[in-house]
């Protein structure tokens, strides 16, 4: 009995986001047959053809490009977030410097920067890099800080009291205690991360699936473009689904997140 | 009473402790010049009505707050901050969420120091001790509330302080796990061992009768402000756990409760308005 309802439950929960897509699939296939100009919504054999010719061609040098851009933009974006929002809730005075030039530059989109980062960096590798940074800093950013400023001050008096130096509580008390609120914050990033990334690339690099967008539509190859923007939402699911489990098991002592066993 | 029983190892010289109320309110005075000096070893409880000031009282000697007039000395020095010699039990435990239960009892010795296998020997030891064997390697949020307070309690002994703090430690648990986890500390600490270096505790409780089960002394606090109103001596031999049930004990329950009535009812009555 147990074992088929869980069987049921297992099917259900990818059947609910799989017909999501098949819906999207048929749409999209019926407006490419009533499309007046069938090369600006290519059928989905097209696309496939393009997906396939894309997996023999450059594909894995624009995804390792990509990534790499990724790994230089986020890393550093996400770090210097949390090096911030660990300096603004110890001291004041930084905060007071810090919050109102984070809450100026927040709701700039990173894509208003492209010009300017043009300009500082050529384009190359510099434009997405600075892009991804740039998207990536404020969410973690603000959801560090205002983790950390919830931790639990009886916690913080416990491990005084138990003899923990002032490091020792930040690294053993204030950090694993903010940590949700740091990966609700990752997330966060890497998501606006990966869209600046494909804007960045799209127009001040010559790497990258951005990049090969831009090629694609050069050539005027909607498929192409279309099997790039595939494998483009494939890959931002796959990297949040890699942090969701990350996160579900760093946290697996937290009720809320990696649950009990 | 040799000289060494007389030197307090706390003493309270004229303490008070007045806070600012949040949001611009005007000032809470919390604590009125209290004067108490605790005796080393001595089992010190601590009741009165909510509000009057107990957790402020334990803070203080904790050393997570400083009085706003009046001084604190442990063993002659003032108390500047918090130490591993006063260990404190919290009454909501405070364990360490992403830490196993082995992880929150070893915290202290890692804290000071205590080399990895020491001290995963001695949090070991201690686990089993409070009863915890079996479940060392469990979090928190997947224990009950009497196996937490047992973690919490564990936590405090591993650094073996020389002051036990407890801020109604067994509030919140039921009354079968009480009793137990009663009898329980009584044994930690060594009832009926009159030993040199047992610890000192202070306990603040709501319950009169654990009180006077527990305590050697009971201090009653008035509230509004906090100001000693009765210290009360209990007379009863040890080991206390198995005069539970005697009349004597229900006599003093009953002397107490008269002496605190009064301030129990005034509390209530501010309550309502
Ligand atoms: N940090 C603070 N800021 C302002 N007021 C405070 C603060 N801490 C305590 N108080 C006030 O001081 C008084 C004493 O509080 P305390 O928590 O010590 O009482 P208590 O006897 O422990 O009460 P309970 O039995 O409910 O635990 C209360 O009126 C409380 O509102
Ligand atoms: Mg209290």
């Amino acid at each position: 009995m147990r074992r088929s309802a869980g069987l049921r439950h297992f099917l259900l929960s990818w059947l609910e986001p799989l017909s999501g897509v098949v819906a999207l699939a048929v749409g999209w296939q019926i407006a490419s047959m009533v499309a007046a100009n069938p090369t600006l919504v290519p059928p989905l054999q097209t696309i496939w053809g393009a997906l396939v010719d894309l997996a023999h061609g450059d594909l894995v040098n624009d995804i390792v490009a990509s990534l790499f851009h990724l790994a230089g933009g986020f890393g550093t974006g996400a770090i210097l977030g949390l090096l911030l929002a660990l300096l603004c809730a110890r001291f004041e005075l930084v905060a007071a410097v810090i919050d109102p030039i984070a809450e100026f530059l927040r709701p700039i989109s990173a894509i208003a920067w492209i010009p300017i980062a043009i300009l500082l960096f050529g384009v190359g590798q510099g434009v997405p890099m600075f892009l991804i940074f740039y998207a990536s800093l404020f969410p973690i950013f603000v959801n560090a800080l205002d983790g950390i400023r919830r931790v639990d001050p009886t916690l913080v008096r416990a491990a005084e009291m138990l003899g923990a130096s002032r490091r020792l509580v930040v690294t053993h008390i204030v950090l694993p205690a903010a940590l949700p609120a740091v990966f609700a914050g990752a997330r966060l990033s890497l998501g606006v991360g990966w869209v600046a990334m494909v804007a960045g690339e799209l127009v001040g690099a010559d790497t990258g699936l951005g990049y090969r967008i831009e090629y694609f539509q050069e050539f005027f190859s909607m498929e192409g473009v279309m099997a790039t923007i595939v494998v483009i939402g494939i890959i931002g699911y796959l990297l949040d689904a890699l942090l969701r489990l990350l996160q579900s098991s760093l946290l697996r002592w937290s009720p809320a997140h990696g649950g009990s066993r | 009473m040799d000289a060494a029983m007389s030197k307090p190892i706390i003493r309270l010289d004229a303490v008070s402790k007045t806070f600012q109320a949040p949001r611009g309110g005007g000032m809470v005075e919390a604590l009125r010049e209290i004067s108490l000096d605790v005796r080393p070893g001595e089992f010190l409880s601590i009741i009165g009505p909510s509000g009057c000031g107990k957790s402020t009282l334990l803070s203080l000697v904790a050393g997570f707050l400083s009085p706003s007039a009046g001084e604190i000395l442990f063993e002659g020095k003032p108390i500047t901050g918090p130490a591993p010699e006063r260990g404190v039990m919290f009454q909501d435990y405070a364990l360490f969420p992403w830490r196993t239960v082995i992880g929150n009892i070893e915290f202290g010795p890692f804290a000071r120091g205590v080399g990895r296998r020491a001290r995963r020997d001695k949090a070991g030891e201690l686990a089993e001790l409070v009863g915890l064997k079996g479940f060392e390697d469990r979090y928190p949020h997947e224990l009950s509330g009497g196996m937490r307070q047992r973690c919490a309690l564990a936590r405090l002994l591993a650094n073996e302080p020389k002051v036990w703090l407890m801020d109604e430690p067994l509030a919140a648990v039921d009354l079968q796990t009480r009793i137990i986890l009663q009898d329980e500390l009584l044994r930690l600490w060594g009832d009926g061992v009159e030993s040199a270096d047992r610890p000192t505790v202070v306990f603040v409780t709501h319950g009169i009768d654990e009180a006077v089960l527990l305590a050697d002394r009971v201090v009653v606090l008035a509230r509004r402000p906090g100001r000693i109103k009765a210290v009360i001596d209990i007379d009863l031999p040890r080991p206390r756990a198995p005069l539970r049930s005697v009349p004597e004990v229900a006599r003093i329950v009953d002397q107490l409760w008269s002496v605190i009535r009064d301030e129990a009812a005034m509390a209530i009555a501010e309550e309502g308005n």
